[in-house]
């Protein structure tokens, strides 16, 4: 029969490894005594979006902070389990950190540029990294800025201090310093939750291009934005993950009734 | 004129999936034109196998109606559009309804062929002939319209349906004198009525469709108002 629309509806369960990104198998996280995450087992196809949804607290944040080992920052974290990014198990004791944080980019809720120039931004990491040659880093800050929408914006404006941008521009030369590293999978936390609705689908748009760079995985609060922006999306509930589907499903027809309830508004 | 823009959303995946909803409904709206002349085709030859495969042609016609159902649920869901884009998805909604009918129109008429029950009486099958062709000009002027959202076009094509209505009402009477006078079984002539009354609804369903692009442009609902009383409301409109 004649098929009107295109659906891609990949097998999350089964998902080849050339496919996936990022491979959860079993994780469970506690600060001190207190269990944040719950056997949590995923798979996230590489090159797509995939939001995480659920109430404050339900360990969303957690979560994506576990991929690029964030959470060892806080005192007491114990995590079990495993997490396989690229083929290697990152949450082994050998992992180099910085490698890690280069391949995994993160950005947060609140645009967080340092305070020099837009140029410094974002070629913070790659200085830190050891690279000094100045046409080595002129060219990557163009390209990060293009990549990021923001080159038109700035690129008379190189060297003013960043924090002379509005918060839009802000957050995406955040998301540029993060792209400067070439970063195989872009964590967003609440990206646009301090901006305006224009600016948000400027943001949104700007995922959507990105995901043919690199896999991004998106926490949000707001439902519909998980539900414009994503492919695929995780639906948490008190650390656990409750139901994990491509986006069209999850939204239109949902399989338990804890997510339909949450995203109905019906959450008690 | 006024304009609806759909491919000037800052996500371009939004424009895409409006442009292609919009061209779902025209290829469905095309399938179902087709449908029309091929009926028509086969009552002017008697052939019941062309008239055959009409009546199964009209499986893809229901499937399509399906897709772009699920479609508009799946936008409504995901992208919470507003304005006219929720307009639009509402009388898409609603428009792909109204062409699944014809094509169930449609597919009865199909069958006073492969039933070989089409009427004996020369006269009735060519106003038969002449009704259909007045409603697939319609049709056609119907889903330009649409494809263009173009309210003026819609108009124009809104007032054609009384002249199929009243070119049905005198052969509905001829038909009734010929039933009185012929031998022929009350079960033949009933299902030659259907037929002629399936003709005339599918000027009626052009008029919808016609109604929903005029909503849509105008932003006003325009069901079961007079074409006077439209014509001066859309006026109105258009000085403010």
């Amino acid at each position: 029969m004649l098929k009107l629309f295109e659906r891609e509806q990949l097998n999350l369960a089964k998902l080849p490894e050339a496919q996936t990104a990022i491979e959860v198998r079993d994780l469970c996280l506690r600060f001190g005594d207190k269990h944040v995450l719950h056997n949590i087992t995923m798979r996230i196809p590489k090159n797509r979006i995939t939001a995480l949804i659920g109430q404050s607290g339900c360990g969303k944040s957690t979560l994506i902070s576990c991929f690029n080992r964030m959470n060892d920052l806080i005192d007491n974290s114990v995590t079990e389990g495993e997490i396989i990014i690229d083929g290697r198990n990152i949450n082994r004791k050998k992992e180099n950190l910085s490698i890690l944080r280069s391949q995994v980019g993160m950005v947060f809720q609140r645009p967080n540029p340092f305070p020099m120039s837009i140029y410094d931004n974002v070629c913070y990491g790659l200085r830190l990294q050891g690279i000094k040659q100045r046409r080595q880093l002129d060219d990557a800050v163009e390209r990060a800025l293009i990549e990021a929408a923001l080159w038109d914006e700035v690129k008379d404006r190189l060297f003013e201090s960043a924090t002379t941008l509005s918060g839009g521009q802000q957050q995406r030369l955040v998301i540029a310093r993060a792209l400067a590293l070439k970063p195989s999978i872009l964590l967003l936390d609440e990206p646009t939750s301090a901006l305006d609705p224009l600016t948000t689908l400027i943001i949104e748009e700007l995922m959507a291009e990105l995901k043919k760079r690199c896999t991004i995985v998106i926490v949000t609060h707001n439902m519909q934005q998980a539900s414009r922006v994503s492919d695929y999306t995780a639906f948490l509930h008190q650390g656990e993950l409750v139901e994990y589907s491509d986006s069209d499903t999850l939204f239109t027809l949902p399989e338990k009734k804890q997510t339909e309830d949450y995203i109905t508004g019906r959450y008690g | 004129m006024r304009q609806v823009a759909l491919n000037t959303h800052i996500s371009g995946r939004f424009n895409i999936e409006l442009e292609n909803l919009r061209n779902s409904v025209m290829a469905m709206g095309g399938e179902v034109e087709h449908q029309l002349a091929d009926t028509l085709k086969a009552i002017a030859t008697n052939n019941p196998a062309q008239a055959e495969t009409v009546i199964l042609n009209d499986l893809k016609i229901n499937s399509m109606e399906i897709q772009i159902d699920e479609e508009c649920l799946r936008i409504i869901a995901k992208r919470h559009p507003t304005a006219s884009d929720l307009r639009l998805i509402m009388i898409i909604s609603k428009a792909i309804t109204d062409i699944e009918r014809m094509g169930d129109e449609i597919e009865r008429i199909a069958r006073l062929v492969t039933k070989q029950k089409l009427p004996s009486d020369v006269a009735i099958k060519s106003s038969m002939l002449s009704i259909g062709q007045q409603a697939a000009a319609m049709m056609r002027g119907t889903f330009d319209a649409f494809a263009r959202l173009d309210e003026e076009a819609a108009l124009e094509v809104y007032d054609q349906d009384n002249s199929i209505d009243s070119e049905y009402k005198k052969l509905l009477s001829y038909t009734a004198d010929e039933m009185s006078r012929s031998g022929d079984s009350m079960e033949d002539w009933l299902e030659i009525l259907w037929a002629l009354r399936s003709l005339e609804r599918i000027g009626d369903r052009c008029k919808n469709i016609c109604e929903y692009v005029v909503s849509l442009t105008s932003g006003r609902d325009v069901r079961h108002t007079p074409l006077e009383n439209l014509q001066q409301t859309l006026d109105n409109l258009s000085d403010s």
